[in-house]
């Protein structure tokens, strides 16, 4: 039997209802309104509780579990509870002794750093930490074929163990050596692991740490244990931690809802949105050491590191037009590009250095000037530079983000007389490209280092490695080497803020945003620590105590 | 039957060499430099010539695939270029994952689709028609992803029956590994599910009406006896073709459900590999793949001459 016309309209009315519901419940942001994400929270001092495992949900797969070859962030967040460095960062991004015993000692004109060890501590395999195994290390690191460590000591002629000190024997005054040493070239692995497993040491990592290396299965999760020889073994709480690959931010985030993982690492601001408001959820974050911007090409035609070729082989007109560049910056309004792209939830930059680094300067970006970057285009065609709008190509990577931020500078550089032309390509051919200078601009990142030098010096000067733009300038050229081997913070840092100054004349990279860590966690995790090198510190996490929450 | 078995041997091995051959020249063709994708942010000229020394990039591609098929032939399918690990190794932690998620959903999509396809058949013209007919538009129209990603917030977090992802294995805990298959299997079968429904109430309705349907229930047999014994039995052979032939899909289609609940299995780890360039993490599972469809395809071949004798076998009289 048929049930009656109205009976049957009301049923239809509900189930479409339901249906609606359901697809709004998916398809929607879980929260609308952007929530204002509050002052820094870097760390978390509740009681912790002794015991238990904790589930860090990871972006992506990390690469290779050797400090001589690891490149990736998420491979320096595991690397952060199993391999100690000779220095660490604190909150404030200031070195403090880690494996070393003290600070450093320089002598010779800042030709010899004299680093002491820290003594009765063993590696995971009970190997014990001296001085020659440190120099085994930082050999290894310098010298591996393919080691992504190798430029970084580059200037290292040689290390010598002696004592309980090791010796590092500079070719010139090296500033930035300390900065690498709190970073994976200062991190020390077990010799005995080295001698017996040599090259396939990313299998078998054997550290100093609180946490020590157990298994690893391709593509799901990364296992550690509590290390008992760990040298602060009392303080560490967790008996376990698992890193798991998740690459969906929404899905990391619902493992952490769910409870399957207790933080979601480098959670993109869309989804943090989604946890401010939410009860159970905790989120941490602090200003990175890193930027994001667009590099121009502004002479890079035989390929990064070769010399410059002639601009007017880039194409486009960015390349061989410094008013057009600045024109172009002109017509970005960062404020806003942060506010529709990220939610507002990043902070704009206008240079390589961080504020948040020890040697970097709070500075306030120019605003948007949109008469004076209109003014500059109709100069430009007036003088037969270019012809009506001016052509630009902007690779950018096929990230969601990448492609809000290609569409608001498409819109903000149209209104100024550009055309936008915007080139979506998957990261590693992007990469590839902007290497072989097969792009007229580019949007790119670099994820920071503690020293400015790690910000500028490979990306501003003649031939550096990451110089896309093929940027050649002897004045910067001078700055990055007195910035190298001045010691005098006071000093450095007025040589960075003259080079920064110096560089933005010339545009080779527009400076836009500086990301921030955010780490989502569940209420119930305490004792956390993420710092401005966007590692999660767990040494003293675990779960509250409780009745303490 | 020896000189069958031997040519088709042959014609396998021939298959085998083309695609190691087509998966090795393809992989790299694809765009991006992998000594680039290798040596992340951080890189000097000097670093990525070691990586194109030490994974021979540089050498002539026959001088590559040569080395490669050496290896191969002794069970080394290479070390991740990732992740320093041996790519044999990864293969067969991926497998049971994906065999196992390809089993469960199929399973769910037999029972919920066969069961659907024969009450939509025969209560044809009802309302049970009509929700059979509408899930199965939306099984065949709902993404994996969103599914996924709506069962997660459902039945994981709103109420929390099962885990919203990983995987236990079964030998391990058997109980919780089938806990953590279920919302994968349910969002891998639910398009599976819609096409056996569609293709069974077909086939039913064609069986119904059919004349030793008729006889059958003029011999007085139960309703239940002429839909089970004689329809249904009649309608499997169209079915079982169907999920032959979407098996293959199935098996594709895991790649975006393992994401989704991060299931450490074949799809996942083809995608990581792609996406960093991992040359022999990609050769290695295609070569797998492919080895297995063609030793599958080689037994089901032989099976056929056994199971019916009217295959004649390589024109033997």
């Amino acid at each position: 039997m048929r049930p009656p016309p109205r009976r049957r309209r009301r049923t239809a009315a509900v189930v479409a209802a339901a249906l609606l519901a359901l697809l709004g419940s998916a398809c929607a942001p879980l929260s609308t309104a952007a929530t204002e994400v509050g002052p820094v929270r870097m760390a978390d001092d509740r009681p912790v509780a002794d015991g238990g495992t904790l589930t860090v949900a990871l972006k992506s797969d990390p690469d290779k579990l050797d400090p001589s070859l690891g490149s990736t962030l998420v491979g320096r967040s595991v690397f952060a509870s199993m391999c100690e460095k000779l220095y660490d960062t604190d909150a404030h991004n200031r070195i403090r002794p880690q494996l070393a015993a003290g600070m450093p000692e320089v002598s010779r004109g800042g030709r010899l750093v004299t680093i002491p060890v820290r003594k009765g501590v063993r590696f995971s395999d009970g190997t014990r930490l001296d001085a020659e195994a440190v120099r085994t290390s930082l050999l290894r690191h310098r010298d591996l074929p393919a080691s992504a460590r190798a430029s970084e000591l580059e200037p290292v002629t040689g290390v010598e163990a002696r004592g309980d000190t090791v010796r590092i024997h500079l070719k010139e005054s090296y500033e930035p050596l300390l900065g690498a040493l709190a970073d994976r070239s200062g991190m020390v692995m077990s010799p005995r692991a080295l001698r017996e497993h040599g090259k396939n040491f990313a299998a078998h990592p054997s550290c100093v740490g609180p946490f020590r290396f157990v298994e690893r299965v391709t593509g799901d999760r990364i296992v550690l244990e509590r290390d008992p020889r760990y040298y602060d073994a009392k303080k560490v709480r967790l008996d376990r931690v698992v890193f798991r690959t998740i690459v969906d931010g929404n899905v990391r985030l619902a493992n952490v809802r769910s409870g399957e993982a207790q933080l979601s690492d480098q959670t993109a601001p869309l989804e943090v949105q989604s946890a401010l408001t939410e009860k159970g959820l905790r989120v941490f974050h602090s200003p990175t050491l890193g930027y994001q911007g667009i590099t121009v090409n502004l002479a890079n035609t035989r390929g990064v590191g070769e010399k410059p070729g002639d601009p007017k082989d880039v194409g486009g007109a960015l390349a061989g037009d410094a008013k057009l560049r600045e024109a172009f910056e002109l017509s970005l309004d960062r404020d806003l590009i942060n506010q529709i792209v990220f939610q507002g939830m990043y902070d704009t930059a206008c240079g390589p250095v961080a504020p948040s680094s020890q040697l970097g300067t709070r500075t306030d970006c120019s605003g948007r000037d949109l008469d004076r970057a209109r003014r500059l285009v109709r100069e430009a065609r007036s003088e037969g530079r270019v012809k009506g709008e001016v052509p630009v190509e902007l690779t950018i990577s096929t990230t969601a983000e990448h492609l809000r931020l290609g569409q608001v500078v498409q819109a903000m550089a149209g209104e100024a007389g550009f055309d936008v032309t915007l080139r979506p390509t998957e990261f590693a051919t992007l990469l590839e490209h902007a290497d072989r200078g097969d792009f007229q601009a580019a949007a790119l990142g670099w994820s920071g280092r503690l020293d400015p030098a790690g910000n500028v010096d490979a990306f501003v000067g003649s031939g550096g490695s990451e110089n896309r733009s093929a940027f050649s300038d002897p004045r910067i050229d001078r700055l990055v080497s007195e910035g190298s081997s001045t010691s005098d913070p006071a000093e450095r840092k007025g040589i960075y803020r003259r080079l920064t100054a110096a560089a933005g004349e010339e545009r080779p990279i527009i400076y836009l945003y500086r990301e921030r860590n955010y780490v989502v966690a569940s209420e119930d995790v305490a004792g956390l620590r993420v710092y401005g090198d966007g590692l999660i510190r767990l040494d003293r996490a675990g779960y509250v105590r409780g009745g303490e929450e | 039957m020896t000189r069958y078995l031997l040519r088709r041997l042959g014609q396998s091995g021939v298959t085998l060499v083309l695609v190691s051959i087509v998966v090795f020249v393809g992989v790299r063709a694809m765009p991006g430099d992998t000594a680039r994708a290798l040596a992340g942010e951080e890189t000097t000229p000097e670093a990525l010539a070691a990586i194109r020394a030490e994974y021979g990039l540089d050498d002539n591609i026959a001088v590559q695939y040569a080395r490669y098929v050496q290896h191969a032939l002794t069970g080394d399918l290479g070390t991740s270029a990732r992740t320093g690990l041996p790519v044999l190794d990864a293969i067969l932690d991926a497998l049971p994952v994906t065999l196992e998620l390809a089993l469960f959903s199929l399973l769910f999509a037999v029972v919920l689709g066969i069961g659907a396809g024969v009450v939509a058949a025969v209560r044809r013209g009802k309302p049970a028609e009509w929700a059979a007919s509408t899930v199965a538009l939306l099984g065949l129209s709902v993404p994996n992803f969103w599914l996924g990603i709506v069962l997660i917030l459902g039945f994981a977090i709103a109420l929390p029956l099962f885990p919203a992802s990983g995987f236990v294995p079964f030998g391990t805990d058997p109980a919780e590994n089938l806990r953590r298959m279920v919302l994968p299997a349910v969002v891998l079968g639910t398009g599976l599910a819609a096409v056996v429904m569609r293709q069974t109430r077909a086939a039913m309705l064609e069986s119904l009406s059919a004349d030793y349907v008729r006889t059958a229930r003029a011999k007085g047999l139960s309703p239940w006896q002429v839909t089970g014994g004689h329809a249904l039995r009649n309608s499997l052979i169209t079915v079982v073709t169907v999920l032959g032939l979407q098996l293959g899909q199935l098996i594709s289609g895991a790649v975006v459900t393992e994401q989704i609940f991060v299931l450490p299995g074949f799809g996942k780890l083809m995608i990581d590999a792609v996406f960093t360039r991992d040359y022999a993490m990609v050769q290695g599972v295609v070569l797998f793949t492919a080895t297995a469809y063609i030793l599958v395809n080689l037994t089901v071949d032989l099976l056929y001459s056994l199971i019916d004798p009217r295959i004649r076998l390589g024109g033997a009289r």
